[in-house]
């Protein structure tokens, strides 16, 4: 499935990502640049393409018309050769915590919903939990505190803490969508968490 | 109606309480399987019938040999089948002629082996017949209620625990063995033990249903290599750990389900992961090694503390100090103790010292002492378990310490944990005081992670019958 149909199927149970809309061409681009309101990201939308930011098929934090229209020649540069379906403007996520989110269907257990810190947490220290679905808001938040990197989550330094509301509503949403859907593998990584609200930066799925 | 799971946990009962027995592949030769099988039964003092099964023998063990089940006139209960796999199917359907209602299959040689389709066999067999069974490729059962031992390793290799509490069910036999034989060197006494193989017809949820009716068993452990229905485990778990503390040793967490996965988060899961994350649900109480395992056990005969609160009373202040840092490190606390405890204890320590957390009573400490000072501690609102470390190796320590610490023990205000560390005159007392129930450590980190444990377990699991068993002991 290609990435605005994923979005289509994510948004059906009630995900919200970040406005987007698929460009055709760079006036296009410019025109839903204007409407969702700059800073914005570019993103190539190729089935060809698994691994975009790998081909540069990915531009982030574009905050004028200018930075765009460039911007958006160099993700087409990226892609030449291959088949393309246009170019993803999507608004730029706000900043915050980076954290992994991932949906699994085990043999076993069924359904379960895994949580994670983005970036070195995750793939250095498997710093990483998880419940069977369905699960509860106790769970929630006995995932956070079992985390060994929960300081960040719960607001080290000075930071203010990621809203755990958002966090439950996504993980609630991560084990019905996996069960509707039968999804044998889930990632949304990263989603950036901040005291208000998170934002799906990016996602897949296997079914 | 009943359902047919409660029908067959109902089933069990002829193999934990049978009053008769068919052991088949019973034999004379020394040493083989069905010999030892029949030794343990009868040198046991099995007080039901014993009917050894074996053309080959007009006499076994003493007793009249049958060439079949079927020439038997009495009632059994209980077939125990230790004969070559390929006579299994035949034999359950005997027993399914003879009305058995519950069978252990000890013989090897099915699905670990490359026999899966007899496997799937015997499980049509057993189902279609309403028989349920215990095995294949296990040690079978030992309950020391009823005087029932299926375990074919001799007695003189293997020693047998004592009457008690605790139930262990285990999947692996040789796990199995090694848990027997400690339980019984450190004098726990249990109530059930299982060991249950392949879990054809049996499966650990069937055993820990079972267990939580079963009156004589107030505590579980669990050793597990893996499941083949996770989602009823959990609920299992869930229900029976909120009744009955569960111990759960898993092993096999590094295999590989980690090849099988693709994604990101997928691949760093593996399938432990899951495992780990049921225990979470279930709250049960996750031993990390077979070690991990007999510390847990042994801390779970006391009452449930209230609370991470911890007192620690010593006569050997590092061993103090050590405990005091063990605690902190693991998410406990240090207890305040109320001032009124505090002009009490100020009485019994010497006076160039002051009370405090740990409470250093110094090597000059008498067995009084220690004494007057748990007592005052038990009292304390402000306290929710207490570490008693004891230094034996000091001049005024002596062998009246034992009753002191075992009416502390058994007191159930509180919950008590002994720490003495030191060498062979320490650990002759350390297992006098284990093998009669007092929960005793050799080194501080493992007392406080056991009561760590406990703490987790109390607040989290909401054990109603738990408190409840509390209340009737207080009284």
């Amino acid at each position: 499935m290609g990435m605005i149909e994923n979005f289509k199927l994510l948004e059906k149970y009630g995900f919200t990502l970040l406005p987007y809309e698929l460009a055709k061409n760079a006036d296009e681009a410019v025109a839903i640049a204007k409407k969702l309101k700059y800073p914005i990201v570019l993103k190539i939308v190729s089935p060809e393409i698994t691994h975009k930011t790998d081909v540069g098929g990915v531009k982030v934090n574009i905050k004028n018309e200018e930075t765009l229209r460039l911007a958006y020649k160099d993700v087409l540069e990226g892609a030449r050769g291959k088949k393309i379906d246009g170019v993803l403007v999507q608004k730029m996520a706000r900043k915050g915590v980076e954290l992994i989110i991932g949906g699994k269907k085990d043999e076993q257990f069924g359904y379960m919903v895994m949580l994670g810190l983005g970036g070195i947490y995750v793939e250095v220290f498997r710093d990483i939990t998880a419940r069977i679905c369905p699960i509860s808001e106790a769970d929630v938040d006995e995932m956070v505190g079992e985390l060994k990197s929960h300081p960040i989550l719960t607001g080290a330094r000075g930071k203010k803490p990621i809203s755990i509301p958002a966090l439950k509503t996504l993980l609630f949403k991560v084990c019905m969508f996996q069960s509707e859907e039968d999804i044998k593998e889930l990632d949304l990584n990263p989603v950036v968490f901040n005291d208000e609200g998170c934002d799906i930066i990016d996602v897949r799925f296997s079914i | 109606m009943m359902k047919k799971t409660d029908q067959k946990i109902k089933n069990l009962d002829s193999i934990f309480k049978p009053k008769s027995i068919a052991v088949f592949g019973a034999s004379n030769i020394p040493n083989k399987l069905g010999n030892v099988l029949m030794k343990n039964l009868t040198g046991n003092k099995f007080p039901g019938k014993i009917y050894p099964i074996n053309p080959k023998y007009r006499t076994v063990a003493g007793l009249k040999c049958y060439s079949s089940v079927l020439e038997i006139n009495e009632k059994v209960d209980c077939a125990i089948i230790a004969t070559p796999a390929q006579t299994v199917i035949r034999i359950l359907k005997e027993c399914a002629q003879k009305k058995i209602p519950g069978a252990i299959v000890l013989s090897g040689g099915f699905g670990e082996s490359g026999g899966a389709d007899l496997e799937r066999e015997l499980k049509r067999t057993a189902d279609e017949n309403d028989i349920v069974v215990i095995g294949p490729n296990c040690l079978g059962i030992i309950n020391p209620y009823s005087r029932v031992d299926s375990i074919f390793l001799p007695m003189y290799k293997l020693e047998r625990p004592k009457v008690g509490a605790i139930s262990f069910i285990t999947q692996s036999g040789a796990v199995g063995t090694c848990v027997i034989d400690m339980v019984a060197k450190y004098g726990i006494g249990i109530s059930k033990f299982i060991s249950y193989g392949n879990a054809t017809v049996i499966n650990e949820s069937d055993l820990l249903e079972y267990l939580l009716h079963d009156k004589e068993t107030e505590q579980i452990v669990f050793y597990i290599e893996g499941t083949k229905d996770g989602k009823r485990l959990l609920e299992n778990m869930k229900r029976v750990n909120m009744e009955k503390p569960i111990i759960v040793l898993k092993a096999g967490k590094y295999g590989g389900a980690l090849k099988a996965a693709k994604s990101h988060t997928g691949n760093l899961a593996g399938n432990y992961l899951a495992y780990k994350a049921a225990f979470r649900q279930a709250k049960v109480i996750e031993a990390e090694s077979l070690e991990e395992l007999f510390d847990f056990v042994k801390i779970f005969n006391q009452t449930l503390p209230n609370g991470k609160r911890m007192m620690i009373i010593t006569n050997g202040g590092g061993l103090g100090v050590l405990t005091a840092d063990a605690i902190e490190e693991n998410g406990l606390e240090l207890a305040e103790i109320t001032k009124e405890s505090s002009v009490k204890l100020k009485e019994i320590i010497p006076e160039y010292t002051s009370v405090g957390n740990p409470l250093d009573m110094t090597a000059d400490a008498s067995v009084d002492d220690y004494k007057k000072s748990i007592e005052i501690v038990l009292n304390d609102p402000n306290v929710d378990g207490i570490f008693i470390d004891v230094l034996f190796q000091t001049p005024n320590m002596n062998e009246g310490i034992i009753d002191i610490l075992n009416s502390a023990s058994e007191d159930r205000r509180k919950p008590i944990v002994v720490t003495a560390v030191g060498g062979t005159f320490t650990e002759g007392y350390r297992k006098i005081l284990e093998s009669s129930g007092v929960p005793t450590y050799g080194a501080p980190l493992a007392a406080v992670k056991a009561m760590k444990k406990m703490v987790d377990y109390s607040l989290k699991s909401k054990c109603k019958k738990c408190i409840v068993r509390k209340n009737k002991k207080n009284g």
